[in-house]
């Protein structure tokens, strides 16, 4: 029998496949593809203090091996995820960590109270979501400002804090460090990659330009979240879960070798609905021929390739 | 029932210089309903490409698609037997109504309606089915009105210019309509001023196709409140009247 769990804090993962936030809604929705249950974790929506209806135009623009999204954080707000999506998750059998966004200090603070309240076993701060133009992107960018929301957090949730990290800073390594000093159990990285599309038509002597300029995700940026957790992980101790561009168990693999101790999913569930099972049974099907007893023991092996 | 499926191409068709229809078979699909979507992974693609269906029977899905980009160049290129993997049924269905229906398409938005006149007429319906195209080449099919932007045919104009007339002429209990997002809006507004339920059939560049990701969202009004909905999941089938134009 091989052991596909990890642990990071006191929060054991059955497996280290996660689906990153804003990719697989709330709680059971990709039961249409696949046993949500068997996942190590669902990372839910964001969630704010109240409900919000996200930007207006267009939210969507599909690049090269990729694509960019600008949703603004709609989302359902905490209350309804209590009433309405947690049951389901209980009901399910889910594991999940509660992604909470916020535009004031104040906000991550109720938010962390309430998943402190209800116990949950993980919540991961999204503080580099670059789409809300008068909220996080200044924690995620600001190494001071980042340290004293995870210090301030941490005072209010005692289970596994992730802060999920942004690409768009020029030093990885002072982020991460403010986010370990600060307390955090884990980071997260990397949230989208800052980007824009355009695209233009030359119709009857005119010009027609549609833009839309938010997070880019998918395969295209895989080597710039390898770089990013190349470099953090040679200066926290505290473990990385890792995202970008993940789409195959050898994309795992590599996340593996430079540093992570779990993955999230994210784009590819848009791609393929059925990955993160899959990636789940490669991994586990992987190990059984290869003789891996212990995730540790294959991550170890990664490293020192 | 799992929404994932590999379907088999039975049949692949040129139908005009833009327009092709596609045939194919899953035994794991066993039902779709006039309305429900399918979505098409797309070789080398990131996001899937949502289709509607324009007919369906003995689990073979007939779809019309106009060449518009890399998503289309792919399927074009599909050949007898190859096999493709898509998600389906997505999204919601029209309402199957004994009603007299007046269905209004433009151009490639008659496909889902094609399906939707054949089950209507099952149900004993009484459809009257009028179409727009650009010119007489472009014509999907036998339609009970058709106008084309060029004067090809008899009617020269576009379908809005003969809305008036249509309703006047068929006196429907119902319109549905697919078309690009002015022609519906037009089309919605006119009903909703005459009195006459209005069903339109919308589109937009969507991610999930299960509304999770927010990424196709339109604003619709609900119980005097507005709010947000997907064209994937809560759609792509809407009251013309709840549709924040």
């Amino acid at each position: 029998m091989v052991d596909l769990s990890v642990k990071i804090k006191d929060f054991k993962l059955k497996n280290p496949i996660i689906t990153a936030s804003g990719t697989y809604g709330y709680n059971n929705e990709f039961d249409a593809f696949c046993d949500v249950k068997k996942l190590g974790a669902v990372v839910t929506k964001g969630i704010t203090v109240e409900p919000r209806l996200g930007n207006d135009g267009e939210r969507i623009f599909e690049t090269t091996a990729g694509m960019i999204n600008r949703i603004g954080l709609e989302n359902v707000g905490i209350q309804t995820f209590l009433d309405e999506k947690l049951p389901v998750l209980k009901k399910c059998g889910i594991d999940f960590i509660l992604n909470i966004a916020g535009s004031t200090p104040e906000n991550y603070i109720e938010l962390a109270k309430i998943a402190q309240e209800n116990n949950f076993k993980a919540i991961e701060l999204n503080v580099s979501c670059p789409n809300v133009k008068c909220g996080c992107i200044e924690y995620g960018v600001n190494k001071q400002a980042l340290y004293e929301l995870v210090l301030m957090v941490r005072k209010h949730f005692d289970n596994c804090l992730i802060v999920k990290l942004s690409p768009n800073v020029t030093s990885p390594e002072d982020m991460a460090t403010a986010a370990q000093s600060a307390g955090a159990d884990a980071v997260s990285a990397i949230n989208t990659v800052r980007g824009m599309g355009i695209k233009l038509d030359f119709i009857n002597g005119e010009f027609r330009k549609t833009s839309v300029a938010g997070g880019l995700s998918g395969k295209t940026i895989k080597p710039i979240a390898l770089s990013f957790v190349d470099r953090i992980s040679k200066v926290i101790d505290i473990p990385i879960i890792a995202m970008g561009g993940i789409y195959t168990l050898n994309d795992v693999f590599e996340f593996f070798s430079v540093g992570a101790k779990a993955v999230q999913i994210g784009t590819a569930n848009f791609t393929h609905p059925d990955i993160a099972e899959k990636l789940v049974d490669d991994l586990e099907k992987f190990m059984i021929d290869n003789n891996f007893k212990t995730i540790d023991e294959l991550q170890q092996k990664l490293m020192e390739a | 029932m799992k929404k994932n499926h590999i379907g088999k191409i039975t049949n692949i068709q040129k139908i005009n210089e833009q327009v092709y229809s596609i045939e194919f078979s899953s035994p794991t699909l066993e039902k779709i309903v006039p309305g429900e979507y399918i979505s098409i992974l797309c070789d080398g693609l990131t996001l899937r490409r949502p289709f509607s269906v324009a007919n369906f029977e003995n689990n073979t899905v007939t779809v019309l698609f106009k060449m518009r980009g890399k998503g289309t160049q792919y399927m074009s290129n599909l050949k007898v037997g190859d096999k493709i993997e898509f998600s389906a049924p997505l999204g919601n269905t029209f309402k199957l109504e004994n009603k007299k229906t007046l269905l209004i398409g433009a151009g490639i938005g008659v496909a889902p309606l094609l399906y939707l006149n054949k089950e209507l007429k099952k149900l004993g319906a009484e459809t009257y089915f009028a179409a727009g195209f650009l010119t007489k080449e472009d014509i999907l099919g036998k339609f009970d009105f058709v106008t084309t932007d060029d004067g090809t045919t008899d009617n020269k104009g576009s379908i809005c210019d003969f809305l008036k007339l249509l309703i006047a002429g068929v006196n429907p209990e119902k319109i549905v309509c697919c078309a690009p997002h002015p022609v519906l809006k037009l089309i919605a507004t006119e009903a909703a001023k005459k009195g006459i339920d209005c069903e339109v059939c919308m589109e937009k560049v969507m991610a999930c196709g299960i509304g999770v990701c927010r990424g196709c969202v339109i604003q619709i009004e609900k119980d005097g409140k507005i709010q947000n909905a997907t064209v994937c999941k809560d759609g792509p089938v809407f009251a013309g009247k709840e549709v924040v134009w």
